[in-house]
């Protein structure tokens, strides 16, 4: 049966490749979005939703909604429950609630996924698009977006 | 990563480095040095060795305030500086939060701000161990050094943590695999068990891999506690294991010479929350009047028990302490930053060397769309779209030198390695700046 909506469990955490790109600093680089939007699936599940590895899937909870990429898990199977790297793209979907003990709730968060076709936002356009802080619109190609967007100083010297 | 020829390019080698990435502080690392440059790291981990040759595009080189338009300009240190504080001193409910990958020098010198303008001072500790803290106060801490393991432990379990991601040589260097002075022939002579509802890839690396369901690890710890104390299971099946496992696991951990259990974030983040560690406590002190066992939280960044250390010894709590009514107080769900975040109350926001972009809900985050941001960090990420003032900072192990606590609380001094950037200063310079401007030290 080729259902188009999946109820799943989410899972985050740390996984070490995100967590290098991390460290390294290179948030804002297609590495760190292809290492960090990224839901680890159980193969069974994928085939569902008719879903290649590196496919598009949208991941919506009660908080929130965010397009990331699907990949096989290979862990064992887990069925109906999907891991995201933690950061950004998974922290959109993730319960703020703490239950008064300061904690948030990161794991074991009930959602749906879909396959979608919607793109994978690189970090700027992503932060852009939920909180939209400052109205900036960043006119640069999107390789070039994977740059930090500044002014630099020009005349006035540092003491 | 199969590009890894051997680094002959280098004019010199500095040994016994601390790394700068996670509570291990591993303090074997050595660096090669060319032209002020880091060109090689051997002995550290991939993500150690990736923080340390940081990405360069990303690095925060002069500080910047955000102008009309919504675009970070740069600026001069003086004027980053007057505006901050400017901020500060409007201020009626500043929260400082980060201080996990800072020395404790400068988290002391960031505790003098935070008492003189009445603000919250907390740690990454409100967002992964906190509810260790909570668990250790309500009921005690079976405390063990990594030494000890290294040494003695004949039986190790890594419960809902998985180093073989986050802390990648935490099973190489101190716990599974090396030869300690009463365990001769290292992985051998121990034995190692993971407690996940993942097959994680430390389950994978030891041998025996105990699943529970999702949710109900309390459930699995309190009737792993009833078998320790030998009472009867009315249930066939808990949390998805079956009685017989859960005593043959019970009878495997009361007789073994020394044991070490470490938990990670996998039963401080669901929903039992610090009730779970309270049950591991309980069952770690049960099985102490068989044979020697002892427990310690797998802590995340490589300073955040510093900053737990620091703030026990000079205010009394641990995390999360208020100083808006001139006197520390610190209470769960009330002074800790996502719940006041989430409660929508603080008016600025300060995050030191971290990135709340990375690690907050979004729906948290939502609240610094309203108000002032100000961050001191060393790298652009995700928290710098959303900042109004960035401070570059210094990386305390390589561009700075500075002291910080490893996981089981044993101070580590970290070595400045290479010169800093010429326009960043260090964590401890910043805050002192701060100081001097909002009205002298107290």
């Amino acid at each position: 049966m080729n259902e188009n909506k999946l109820n799943v469990t989410i899972n985050t955490g740390t996984s070490v490749i995100q967590d290098l790109y991390e460290r390294k600093g290179s948030t804002l680089k297609d590495e760190y979005r292809q290492a960090t939007a990224v839901a680890f699936m159980d193969p069974r599940d994928m085939d569902k939703l008719n879903l290649k590895p590196r496919d598009k899937i949208e991941v919506k909870t009660n908080w929130g909604e965010v397009v990331i990429y699907a990949d096989k898990s290979h862990d064992k199977p887990h069925q109906n429950m999907i891991f995201i790297p933690k950061g950004p793209w998974s922290n959109i979907v993730i319960s703020p609630e703490t239950y008064c003990c300061n904690v948030p709730t990161y794991k074991g968060i009930k959602g749906s996924i879909k396959k979608t076709n919607k793109p994978v936002l690189l970090l700027s356009q992503l932060i852009k698009t939920n909180y939209n802080k400052y109205d900036v619109i960043d006119t640069r190609s999107i390789e070039k977006q994977e740059l930090p967007l500044y002014k630099k100083m020009e005349e006035e010297k540092n003491d | 990563m199969t590009d890894s020829k051997p680094i002959t390019d280098f004019d010199r080698i500095i040994e016994n480095c601390a790394c700068s990435y996670c509570g291990n502080n591993c303090d074997d690392i050595t660096y090669l040095i060319k032209d002020n440059h880091i060109v090689g790291v051997r002995n550290a981990c991939r993500i150690g060795a990736s923080k340390v040759i940081s990405d360069q595009d990303q690095r925060l080189k002069n500080p910047m305030i955000r102008n009309k338009e919504g675009i970070l300009e740069e600026v001069s240190w003086t004027k980053a500086i007057d505006e901050t504080v400017k901020v500060l001193k409007e201020s009626m409910r500043p929260v400082m939060y980060g201080w996990g990958e800072t020395s404790v020098e400068a988290i002391k010198e960031g505790l003098k701000i935070a008492m003189k303008i009445g603000a919250v001072i907390d740690n990454q500790s409100t967002i992964c161990h906190g509810s260790t803290i909570q668990a250790f106060q309500n009921i005690g801490h079976p405390v063990l050094t990594l030494g000890e393991t290294k040494n003695r432990a004949d039986m190790i379990i890594y419960a809902g943590t998985n180093p073989m991601e986050d802390h990648p040589r935490h099973m190489t260097r101190y716990t599974a695999f090396p030869e300690g002075l009463f365990r001769p022939n290292g992985r051998k002579d121990r034995f190692v068990m993971t407690w996940d509802p993942r097959y994680s890839n430390t389950a994978k690396c030891s041998d025996k891999w105990v699943k529970y369901n999702h949710d109900e690890d309390y459930a699995f710890l309190t009737a792993l506690r009833m078998a320790v104390n030998n009472h009867k299971l009315n249930k066939k099946v808990i949390a998805g294991i079956s009685a017989e496992e859960i005593y043959k696991i019970a009878d495997q951990m009361k007789n073994v010479e020394c044991g070490s259990l470490y938990f990670g974030l996998g039963l401080t983040q669901t929903l039992a929350k610090q009730r779970n560690i309270d049950i591991l406590i309980q069952l770690v002190q049960d099985l102490n009047k068989y044979t020697k066992w002892a427990m310690l939280p797998m802590r995340g960044f490589f300073n955040v028990n510093g900053f737990n250390m620091i703030m026990t010894s000079i205010t009394g709590y641990p995390y999360g302490v208020d100083f808006a009514r001139g006197y520390p107080r610190y209470m769960i769900g009330e002074t800790t930053t996502i719940d006041l975040l989430n409660r929508k109350e603080p008016d600025v926001f300060m995050a030191v060397s971290t990135d709340p972009g990375i690690q907050f809900p979004g729906q948290t985050l939502k609240h610094l769309i309203d108000i002032p941001v100000i961050q001191i960090d060393t790298h652009w990420g995700p928290l710098t779209e959303l900042a109004d003032i960035v401070i570059p900072s210094t990386r305390i192990g390589v561009e700075t030198c500075g002291t910080s606590y490893r996981m089981d609380s044993v101070p580590i001094y970290m070595k400045k390695i290479i010169d800093k950037p010429e326009n960043c200063k260090s964590d401890e310079e910043i805050f002192n700046m701060i100081l001097n401007k909002l009205g002298g030290k107290n």
